[in-house]
């Protein structure tokens, strides 16, 4: 299919390619544009063009909002569920793909299975069983909560990326006297980088862009995180656009950075199927 | 643990020596999960180095390690899928509430979603939604894939400009949607009113109309990111040759595509439809950001009752409206496992 375009089919797929552009970059435009108005100007003279820009939303939503505290909490989260969540799965993927023990085959079908269950089918009896150990509305308890759909994702990705190392290498170094600890972490785990990198970028990000479990644990304000916060913006009487797309703004930007830095790595990630959409 | 000391040292150390109960689960079955087209991903390897390896003899010590490795990642699981997955089942047979631990009631929840206008108009409205939103993604998906697989300046370009929907996170794609639809300061009324299509305000999401198809185009725009990028990562797999071959037999553009693109890409396309079907059909944001279900159960789908249900504090029947989605999953989930394993 590689050959060489003629003019007209040339013609056909750059204007279906500009279309693509406008219908992608439209919508973030306007959330942009909309970011930069007072509402005076989004309701009284609308228009698409960002006229008597402003970052006074920006500056609300830092100063009167709590926003940074929803940013540290988001932080907390993401960042403590993507640690735990990598370093446990790690273990867990070398261990099947490496280790001979019984049940290894059915541990295996466990992982993908729980990778394949929906949180909206769990939600309701985990939000029983977290308030019954303690955990409802604390951050600690939702950060345990993130593992139901990063653990199995993580392991299940990871374990792909480690049987593609030759088991030579550790096998050498073993008979060098390392222990299996030190095989994992100086040699498998290294030139399993891009695994890592892609597996941190799909658990901070989803943890950082949860929702649903967010909202069921998490009951006072102090301790919302991001999309939360973000979301009771929407769902009260009256919308202020601006700030909400300030606040969106906000949320996406380190997302956004995170994956186009992990490209790379990322879309083979992806390729995989990783990332739900 | 060290020197290879089983008494056949072959590769495939089929029936060999000790350890039998274990090995022959090992080597009989496929090894799982192997779908992995991440073999791909990794790394530059000879191929001759990534098959299978003569392994050490199953010691003792080498399979407590991996339990014990094992162990924070099952637990955790067991913990916050297993025993949940079965727990819903067993609250949805029950007339539990928030503060009372319930009596089991049989069938009595299911009895009452079977005749709840609200749950009727859930089962419709989500296999509308997925399966239109899944054949704009599967068509539009394909196109757009196979129109970056062409010779096209800046490629690389094109594919990071594709992968924004999906990279953002999904709360703030539909919440910019709802913006876009907003009879107020939304987009596309600004647009339609002076372009002189419409006389008044359309309130998109709040008609009865309007609002399925409006959520529906939001979720595709979310969702089709996801498509493009696996099918353009499997149609790079298809070998050349392939295609020159049926070009010297004549073969149009179309007959290329069904009798050479297709066949070799049909299983990624069918792993990313199932994959994809089971997290539209369980998506929260879209519906609770953009409609919240309305108006009136319009766009209501599973998730969105379930967590009204779970508000409004009546826990077993919320479980009940989860549950009943659980055939579906199961059966589709059966065989994207299958999938994943096969390859």
């Amino acid at each position: 299919m590689l050959q060489k375009l003629t003019l007209p089919q040339k013609l056909i797929f750059y204007t279906l390619l500009v279309l693509l552009a406008i219908v992608i970059l439209f919508p973030i435009y306007y959330m942009i544009s909309i970011s930069l108005k007072l509402p005076k100007d989004i309701y009284r003279t609308p228009s698409l063009l960002p006229r008597n820009a402003t970052l006074q939303n920006y500056v609300d939503l830092f100063g009167k909002m709590h926003f940074l505290i929803n940013i540290r909490n988001s932080i907390i989260v993401a960042g403590s569920a993507t640690i735990i969540s990598v370093f446990i799965s790690c273990m867990a993927a070398y261990s099947l793909v490496r280790l001979k023990y019984r049940f290894r085959d059915w541990i295996g079908r466990l992982i993908l299975f729980t990778y394949l269950t929906p949180g909206a089918l769990l939600f309701i009896s985990l939000a029983v069983i977290i308030n019954r150990l303690n955990l409802g509305n604390t951050l600690q308890g939702l950060i345990f909560v993130y593992l139901t759909f990063s653990a199995p994702l993580s392991t299940w990705l990871l374990m792909g990326y480690f049987r593609s190392i030759p088991a030579d290498l550790e096998e050498q170094a073993m008979v060098d006297g390392a222990t299996r600890w030190q095989a994992l972490f100086r040699i498998v785990l290294p030139l399993a980088t891009p695994g890592l990198i892609a597996v941190s970028v799909f658990t901070f990000t989803g943890a950082w862009n949860e929702l649903l479990l967010a909202l069921i644990f998490i009951t006072s304000p102090d301790k919302q995180t991001v999309p939360v916060a973000v979301s009771y913006l929407i769902t009260g009487d009256v919308f202020r656009w601006g700030l909400i797309m300030a606040g969106s703004v906000a949320a996406a930007i380190p997302v956004i950075v995170l994956y186009y830095l992990g490209q790379r790595f990322v879309v083979q990630g992806l390729a995989a199927g990783a990332v739900k959409g | 643990m060290g020197e290879d000391l089983s008494p056949n040292p072959s590769p495939r150390p089929l029936h060999c020596g000790e350890g039998i109960r274990g090995n022959v689960l090992f080597y009989s079955s496929t090894p799982p999960l192997d779908l992995f087209m991440a073999n791909q991903a990794a790394t530059q390897l000879p191929a001759a180095q990534q098959r299978e390896q003569p392994r050490m003899t199953m010691s003792q010590r080498a399979s407590i390690m991996g339990y014990l490795m094992v162990a924070p990642v099952v637990i955790s699981l067991l913990i916050l899928v297993i025993y949940p997955f079965f727990f819903a089942i067993w609250i949805s047979f029950t007339d539990r509430m928030v503060g009372s631990q319930g009596n089991f009631v049989g069938l009595a929840n299911y009895r009452y979603l079977i005749n709840w206008i609200d749950f009727r108009a859930t089962v419709r409205n989500t296999i509308v939604l997925v399966v239109s939103v899944q054949s704009l993604k599967l068509v539009l998906g394909m196109g757009i894939a196979l129109l970056l697989n062409q010779q096209i300046r800046g490629r690389q370009l094109w594919r990071s400009l594709i992968l924004i929907p999906w990279a953002m996170p999904a709360f703030v794609a539909f919440i910019t949607w709802k913006l876009l639809y907003a009879p107020q300061g939304g987009a596309f009324n600004y647009i339609l009113l002076n372009l002189g299509l419409v006389d008044t305000h359309v309130d998109f999401l709040s008609t009865k109309t309007w609002a399925m198809p409006s959520v529906i185009v939001a979720s595709f725009w979310r969702g089709f990111p996801f498509w493009v990028i696996s099918f353009l990562a499997a149609l790079q797999n298809v070998p050349q040759e392939l295609y020159e071959a049926a070009a010297i037999d004549g073969a149009s553009a179309w007959q290329r595509f069904r009798h050479v693109t297709m066949p070799s890409i049909r299983h990624v396309v069918l792993v990313v439809l199932l994959l994809s079907t089971i997290w539209t059909t369980n998506s929260f944001e879209a519906i609770w950001l953009l409609t919240q279900g309305g108006p009136s159960s319009a766009t209501m789908t599973f998730p969105v009752l379930a967590y009204f249900g779970l508000q409004n504090l009546r826990i077993g029947e919320a479980a009940s409206v989860s549950v009943s989605m659980l055939p579906v999953f199961a059966m589709l989930a059966f065989i994207v496992a299958k999938l994943l394993q096969e390859e």
